[in-house]
Formats: structure tokens, C-alpha cells, sequence
């Protein structure tokens, strides 16, 4: 986690990322790992790696949470594709995530 | 001031107060709102205080950041209780600022009304913070350790000192420039907030000073400053002459020779040559004020 921290992950080949996801941490807390850990297994197992993942850690920058209107750490946000989602908690419910970012709709399921 | 007793407390007033604010924050959520839900899941490590942009961490992430982090990143202990408390991230950013120095016995750090240059986080030296005041005689307000830091006012926005700091026990300390310090405490939530709570605690021992040193006996008075001193140093041997003990206590020489002499006497010390070493404890805790 701390080696991608505030870094983006670009999606894979440079192909175009199908989400732009901000993760919001409060570092190495233990909701926060695990959020982390499962976003990055949704990201590669779901999105085939076509996501552009940014993980800030509020600790450290607590202002740009602030200006993304995250309250409670972990939060998800998806800024791409529209409309806007927000996700909280440890991202434990794969499908509420995937319904967040809208690669799922909730009448297949 | 805060030998193993008081830090305990500190430490349960600091969570206390962590707590109080966390339920006041947490009052303000929407009811039934996803985070009211996710909080009630576990699922979530901290809250964010939009009143004052910080970061409130939850009893369970606060517990885990102090333990996993230093033990993940593999970083060398730190000798220094406030350095020790910095996250690995805060710590990293901060450590090639950290200037490892030697402070005699004697030298003087700041002096009353001159701009403070550095910071310094005593490893296994002790300092003395003394208000200035007329003729020899002083008396000591505050004594800096390993759990402390010289230069506190500087965190409150005040680029003077208002007391002279002189080194009492000579011995390392790590220094950080003035600068690099402000910078360090814009960047660090957990600096911040150590720090606070150390200035809380050297208000409170300055104010005890004030009532121990007009209420409590001298022997008692010394029997508190040498168990503050070993507290500071961790260790119970030391090296304090007579004068030096009777100027921070605001006391004349005879005075100490007496109080050291009965400590002797009941076998709590021995004081040879400035060369001391606490024999028992307990005793020399029963013997004292408890002012520290």
C-alpha cells in the first residue's frame, strides 16, 4: 500500500481506464488496508487492470479530502465515468463497489 | 513530570479527549447515513473534523497505527517519546532534518526573549527550563527528557523564549532547525497533537512548581526533583552537584546538603562527589511530594 500511496495507477497498456477511483486512507489503519487491498483485487480481477487508481491517505493531506467531501475514512470515490459515486467502509461488499463504479446494474443481479 | 505514573494518565486523558471529540463529531453525521452505517459496521478508521481540518482516529486505528507502523516500516526505535509517536511517513520526511548534537552540562539553549534557532528532542540529557529572575537565585518550571522537547512555544505560534534553557545533565539530543520544525508541524497531524499534549503537561508541572515550592518541605522537594531527574534520564544514577540542585530549587546549598544527608541517612540514596544513585525507590517516592 505505501509504495502506490498518492500514486496513480494507470491503467494497463495505456488502454483507456474504464474508472477513475480515488481511495481515501488514514494510513496504515486496518479498514484501510483492507480497503486498499480490495480495491486492488477489484481493479484487476474486475476491471481487467483498466482503472486509474489514486490512494490518499488523509493524514497526510487532509485538506484534499476535505474538497472531495469525504467525512470517514476509508471512502472510494469515483470520479469517472459520470455521475459521481461515493463508497464507505472497508469495501468488504465487492458488489456495492461495483455497483459504485456502474459496471454492474443492480437489475442483473 | 511524567514518569511512568503520569504518562499512564496523560495517556488516559489524551484518549479521554480523543474519545469526547470523536462523539461530538460523530453527533453531526446524518442518522442512517451510509458513514453512520459503515461506522457501525467496524469499517471505518477515522472521521474527519471539518471544524478545524483534523483528522479524528477511532479507538481501534489509533491502537494499531501506534503499534504496526514503526514494527512495518522497520525504522530503528526512537530514542525520543514525541519522534517515537510520528507515523513512519512523518517520521521519514522529518529524519534528514534531525541533527544528532552533544549538549554539555551548563550550555544554555535559549535564553529569555532571543529568537529560538532550533528545536531539540533530548535522548539522554535533561534540561532545565528557567524563568528568568533577579540575582542567582532561579527556580526551575520545567525539566525536558527523553518525553519532551525545548522550544514548545514555538508550536503556539511564539518565536521568543520566555525561559532560559540550560542544560542540566549533559548528554545527546537531536536538533531541528526552527523552520524545518514549523514545516514538520504544518505536515504532521500527530506531531500537532503529541505536542499539545506535552505543553498541557509542562503547564501543569510549572503550576505544581508554584504550589510545591511554597507548601512542600525541601527534603521532600529534593526527593521529587531527583526521581523527576531519574525519570528523565531513565536511569537511577546520575551526576548533580549540590549547587546546581539548589539554584533549579530555588533553595541556598546548606539547604540541599542537609535534605541529602537525611536522604543518605535512610539509605534512599547516595550522593558522593555529585555522583548519585537511587538505592530504593519506593522509599525515596514515600519520602517525596509527589510533585512530579
Amino acid at each position: 500500500m505505501n509504495a502506490r500511496r498518492g500514486k496513480p495507477e494507470k491503467a494497463v497498456n495505456g488502454s483507456k481506464a474504464v474508472a477513475v477511483l480515488r481511495l481515501y486512507v488514514a494510513g496504515d489503519a486496518p479498514n484501510s488496508v483492507q480497503a486498499v487491498l480490495n480495491i486492488e483485487a477489484i481493479c484487476r480481477d474486475d476491471l481487467g487492470g483498466a482503472c486509474d487508481l489514486e490512494i490518499i491517505d488523509v493524514l497526510q493531506h487532509p485538506q484534499r479530502a476535505m474538497a472531495a467531501g469525504v467525512v470517514v475514512t476509508p471512502t472510494l470515490n469515483k470520479d469517472y465515468p459520470l455521475p459521481t459515486a461515493q463508497v464507505v467502509g472497508n469495501l468488504s461488499d465487492k458488489l456495492r463497489v461495483l455497483l459504485a463504479i456502474g459496471i454492474r446494474s443492480p437489475e442483473n443481479d | 513530570m511524567i514518569d511512568g505514573s503520569l504518562s499512564h494518565a496523560l495517556e488516559h486523558v489524551q484518549s479521554e479527549l480523543l474519545d469526547k471529540r470523536l462523539s461530538g463529531v460523530l453527533q453531526r453525521l446524518i442518522r442512517g447515513g451510509p458513514e453512520q452505517q459503515a461506522i457501525e459496521a467496524g469499517e471505518i478508521d477515522a472521521i474527519i473534523d471539518y471544524s478545524d481540518s483534523n483528522v479524528i482516529l477511532f479507538p481501534a486505528a489509533r491502537n494499531a497505527l501506534r503499534t504496526v507502523a514503526p514494527g512495518e516500516s522497520g525504522r530503528e526505535p526512537v530514542a525520543n517519546s514525541l519522534l517515537a509517536a510520528l507515523t513512519q511517513q512523518e517520521y521519514q520526511r522529518l529524519a534528514p532534518s534531525l541533527e544528532s548534537v552533544t549538549l554539555p552540562a551548563e550550555a544554555v539553549l535559549h535564553e529569555p526573549g532571543e529568537p529560538i534557532r532550533f528545536v531539540f528532542f533530548p535522548i539522554d540529557c535533561v534540561i532545565s527550563l528557567l524563568p528568568p529572575t533577579v540575582g542567582r537565585r532561579t527556580l526551575e518550571v520545567g525539566l525536558v527528557g527523553f518525553d519532551g522537547m525545548v522550544g514548545t512555544s514555538l508550536a503556539l505560534g511564539v518565536n521568543v523564549s520566555s525561559l532560559r534553557a540550560r542544560v542540566q545533565i549533559g548528554g545527546t539530543a537531536l536538533r531541528v532547525p526552527q523552520a524545518r520544525f514549523l514545516s514538520a508541524l504544518q505536515e504532521s497531524q500527530t506531531l500537532r497533537h503529541e505536542l499539545n499534549l506535552y505543553i498541557y503537561a509542562e503547564l501543569a508541572a510549572a503550576r505544581q512548581t508554584a504550589v510545591c515550592s511554597s507548601f512542600h518541605l525541601i527534603e521532600q522537594r529534593v526527593a521529587s526533583r531527583l526521581l523527576m531527574t531519574s525519570a528523565r534520564l531513565r536511569s537511577d544514577k546520575f551526576f548533580v552537584i549540590q549547587e546546581s540542585l539548589a539554584r533549579v530549587l530555588g533553595v541556598r546549598r546548606e539547604s540541599i546538603t542537609q535534605a541529602a544527608g537525611e536522604l543518605q541517612r535512610r539509605r534512599l540514596i547516595t550522593y558522593s562527589r555529585g555522583n548519585l544513585r537511587i538505592l530504593n525507590r519506593q522509599g525515596l517516592e514515600a519520602a517525596s511530594c509527589r510533585c512530579y
